[in-house]
């Protein structure tokens, strides 16, 4: 077993409610390895650090938990996942200018953004990915398995708008 | 102080460290021991939903929870005294 850090951000479509109920309905779900922020109005957020088998294991019950609590509750984001250059230099400990010319000096091989803006983001994992691959340097293996299975669950929440998409069952499990 | 400490040790701590950077705490609820609030919960405040954040009254771990209460204290505090420098 193993401890996994990710922290799961939802929307919540009926702002009448009262955050303290959805507070407590998450202690009563198993949720009370999450530190809870309502710090926004329509929005919960929780910070978790889950024992589990795996990370796929630790987002997938996390998920189901809090749909039990706030059944109505919609996954906003699950992180670490997106990140801009700044994030990944501080994850992987190098400075940012370090950081960028390690990705413009192998544009060949470093993975493609999924956004080439200002700022440009990337999959957290794909980065990572090519970091220990590519450039032999020492990576967390747990961050980067919770990289991983966040990025499933993102990319599955997005490919759901997809009008007639049909999801792998262990995926849709995770939405319905 | 006229809070009630919180019953883990490593949980009043970390709430200590909070009220030491401005936090506010506030006791209240069943499961939920509290809630400590940001001093900066206004537009230009970055810690965005941990500007209010739910203290556990038997938290699974409460190392854990600790370690992520002075965190969002810690994010915030960044936040505070250095600009984004992403172009």
């Amino acid at each position: 077993m193993t401890d996994y850090e990710f922290t799961l951000k939802f929307s919540l479509p009926d702002a009448g409610a009262n955050p303290d109920d959805h507070v407590e309905a998450l202690a009563e779900a198993g949720c009370t390895d999450a530190l809870v922020g309502i710090g926004q109005a329509g929005r919960i957020a929780l910070a978790f650090t889950r024992r589990a088998k795996s990370a796929f294991e630790a987002v997938s019950s996390a998920l189901r938990h809090v749909r039990k609590a706030i059944p109505d509750a919609v996954l906003v984001e699950a992180s670490p996942d997106f990140v801009g250059l700044t994030d990944v230099a501080e994850i992987a400990g190098f400075t940012r200018q370090n950081m960028r010319k390690l990705m413009l000096g192998n544009g060949a091989t470093f993975p493609a953004a999924l956004h080439e803006g200002k700022p440009a983001l990337w999959h957290l994992a794909t980065v990572l990915t090519w970091l220990k691959e590519r450039q032999g340097r020492a990576v967390d293996a747990v961050l980067l398995e919770i990289a991983k299975a966040n990025m499933t669950v993102n990319i599955a929440k997005e490919a759901r708008q997809l009008p007639g998409a049909t999801l792998p069952r262990n995926l849709e499990r995770l939405f319905a | 102080m006229a809070r009630r400490p919180h019953p883990k040790p490593d949980v009043e701590a970390a709430l200590r460290y909070a009220e030491f950077e401005g936090w506010r705490i506030e006791p209240g609820g069943s499961h939920a021991w509290g809630k400590m609030y940001c001093p900066y919960n206004d537009d230009e405040c970055r810690c965005g939903e941990f500007c209010i954040a739910c203290i556990w009254s038997t938290p699974k771990n409460a190392g854990n929870h600790a370690r992520h209460l002075r965190r969002v204290v810690d994010h915030c505090t960044t936040h505070r005294k250095h600009t984004s420098t992403e172009p």
